[in-house]
């Protein structure tokens, strides 16, 4: 009886001590790595619309994030909720049903820098809504501006890949050809399906139009070596392609399928089609929200 | 040769935990289809199988014997976390390429079995060498498999296109993992059967 008392307060004070240094560690570095997190996301952010990697955007680009929430309404319906921001750096909450009619405008009292914060962004959308009720939070994505004109929308996206889920981010220009692709979190088997966040396939998606994607396949068939050439930067320098080269390459591919992974059909396939979802799922709301705005005489700010 | 010394070549070669202890194949086999994981996984063993073991030696008179095992995975455990969060914030872009490997650690029997045969007997300084002795090995084992698979299944080293097409596919599935840990284990008995002139002794697997 004496023994197990001593085995258990030993090890109770093991854990205890382990559980407090985890804690001090973390309440130490816990904000270090929000801001790397976040800096990480706007740099992929503005990878995806061209810039980055040393080519700083211009200063009259501006980013617009719009929220998606889910919000289960208290007369039993369920509505999409848009957090769109409006002039003088206020939000509003449009209100969608499933239809596409706008429900209602909602004022959201929130800053910008609480609507980063997932926490205090579901709280202020909460409580903007009428009484009883709820608000789930969907997805984010990004309307860029420049100059007063639009210049494009990033947009996430989920798939399903071989293993586990496989998240993608796509960017769009305004007439929705895609700008580029890339695979923000994965765990498909290195060497074969984890292939796909290389530049040879994901570039692939790059300059394919709304029409092209429809249809778009994915052929188990070599990529060519000139194609090749203009995919991968690496390459490219390589060949010392001219601009003009590098064009006209790029046309003559323009309308080609995706060529698969060798060994990952599955990967290639899952890659596809969560593009091909994600966009004619975001042009399909684009377009709702769109209309909703004008409907309602929203002042958006983008 | 000094004791010290004697123990990090022990892990190196003689003990070498992959080839002759065959402890830790799992990972072996499931990380090494390129160069760099090999790398990457090795180096955050060889971190945690430090201090792991420098924890161990110094606490090991106040661990009750009949709750060792519990205590070495606690240990492991803490030790892990904290790299995986103090890891981030010092070295971003390293721990991009580790965050995968980093929590697998925890269950790893190398670690673990270091633990129970040498830092829970040894004072801190050997512990410290045996610990890095055996993480090394294991950093060499990873990154010798990794080298032959990546060179074979996918014609490059480090990611750098060495040979421009893939002679092997079969090396960077999972059964090339067992062929090239086979190979080396076999080849690493028979140079010591050359040498000793004794038949090597099987070891157990994990």
């Amino acid at each position: 009886m004496k023994e197990i008392l001593k085995i258990t307060a030993s090890l109770t004070a093991v854990c205890v001590a382990a559980s407090l240094i985890l804690g001090a560690v973390y309440t130490q570095t816990e904000h270090a790595r929000k801001k790397i997190e976040k800096a990480e996301k706007e740099e992929l952010i503005k990878g995806l619309l061209g810039f980055g990697h040393g080519h700083e955007p211009p200063a009259d680009l501006m980013m617009h994030s719009v929220q998606r929430y889910v919000i289960s309404d208290p007369s039993g319906s369920t509505l999409l909720g848009y957090v769109v921001p409006v002039k003088e750096g206020k939000f509003v909450l449009v209100e969608i049903d499933l239809q596409g009619k706008p429900v209602k405008v909602l004022p959201v009292d929130a800053t910008a820098a609480q609507l980063a914060e997932a926490g205090t962004r579901d709280l202020a959308v909460n409580k903007a809504l009428t009484k009883g009720g709820k608000a789930v939070y969907a997805e984010t994505f990004y309307v860029a501006d420049k100059g007063g004109s639009r210049f494009g929308y990033v947009l996430p996206g989920v798939t399903q890949g071989f293993k586990t889920f496989v998240e993608l981010m796509v960017s769009l220009d305004p007439k929705f050809t895609i700008m580029g692709v890339a695979v923000e979190k994965h765990e498909e088997d290195p060497g074969l399906g984890a292939e796909i966040t290389q530049d040879y396939f994901k570039n692939q998606f790059a300059g394919k139009t709304l029409e092209t994607l429809a249809g778009l396949k994915v052929v188990k068939e070599p990529l060519p070596a000139d194609y090749v050439e203009v995919l991968d930067p690496v390459k490219t320098k390589r060949a010392k392609l001219t601009p003009e080269q590098i064009k006209e390459i790029k046309q003559k591919h323009l309308k080609d399928d995706i060529y698969a992974l060798t060994g990952a059909t599955i990967s290639s396939n899952a890659l596809t089609r969560g593009v091909k979802d994600t966009v004619r799922k975001f042009v399909y709301r684009f377009d709702i929200l769109k209309k909703a705005i004008d409907q309602e005489k929203v002042q958006v700010a983008f | 040769m000094n004791r010290n010394v004697q123990l990090l070549w022990n892990g190196l070669i003689p003990e070498n935990p992959i080839f002759r202890l065959a402890l830790s194949l799992c990972p072996s086999v499931a990380v090494t289809t390129s160069v760099k994981n090999g790398l990457m996984l090795g180096l955050a063993v060889v971190f945690v199988q430090v201090f792991s073991s420098c924890t161990v030696a110094i606490f090991r008179s106040y661990i009750n014997p009949r709750i060792r095992i519990p205590a070495y995975v606690l240990i492991i455990a803490l030790w892990v976390s904290v790299i995986d969060m103090i890891l981030p914030v010092v070295s971003p872009a390293i721990y991009k390429e580790v965050a995968l490997f980093v929590k697998l650690i925890v269950a790893f029997a190398i670690i673990i079995s270091r633990l129970e045969l040498f830092a829970s007997k040894e004072p801190f300084v050997p512990s410290f060498f045996d610990g890095l002795g055996m993480g090394i090995g294991f950093l060499f084992g990873l990154c010798l498999i990794g080298a032959i698979r990546e060179l074979s299944g996918a014609g490059t080293l480090y990611g750098f296109d060495i040979l421009g097409f893939r002679p092997l596919m079969v090396m960077i599935l999972p059964a090339g993992g067992f062929f090239v840990i086979g190979f080396i284990m076999a080849g690493m008995n028979y140079i010591e059967y050359k040498l000793t002139g004794k038949v090597p002794s099987a070891g157990g697997a994990h």
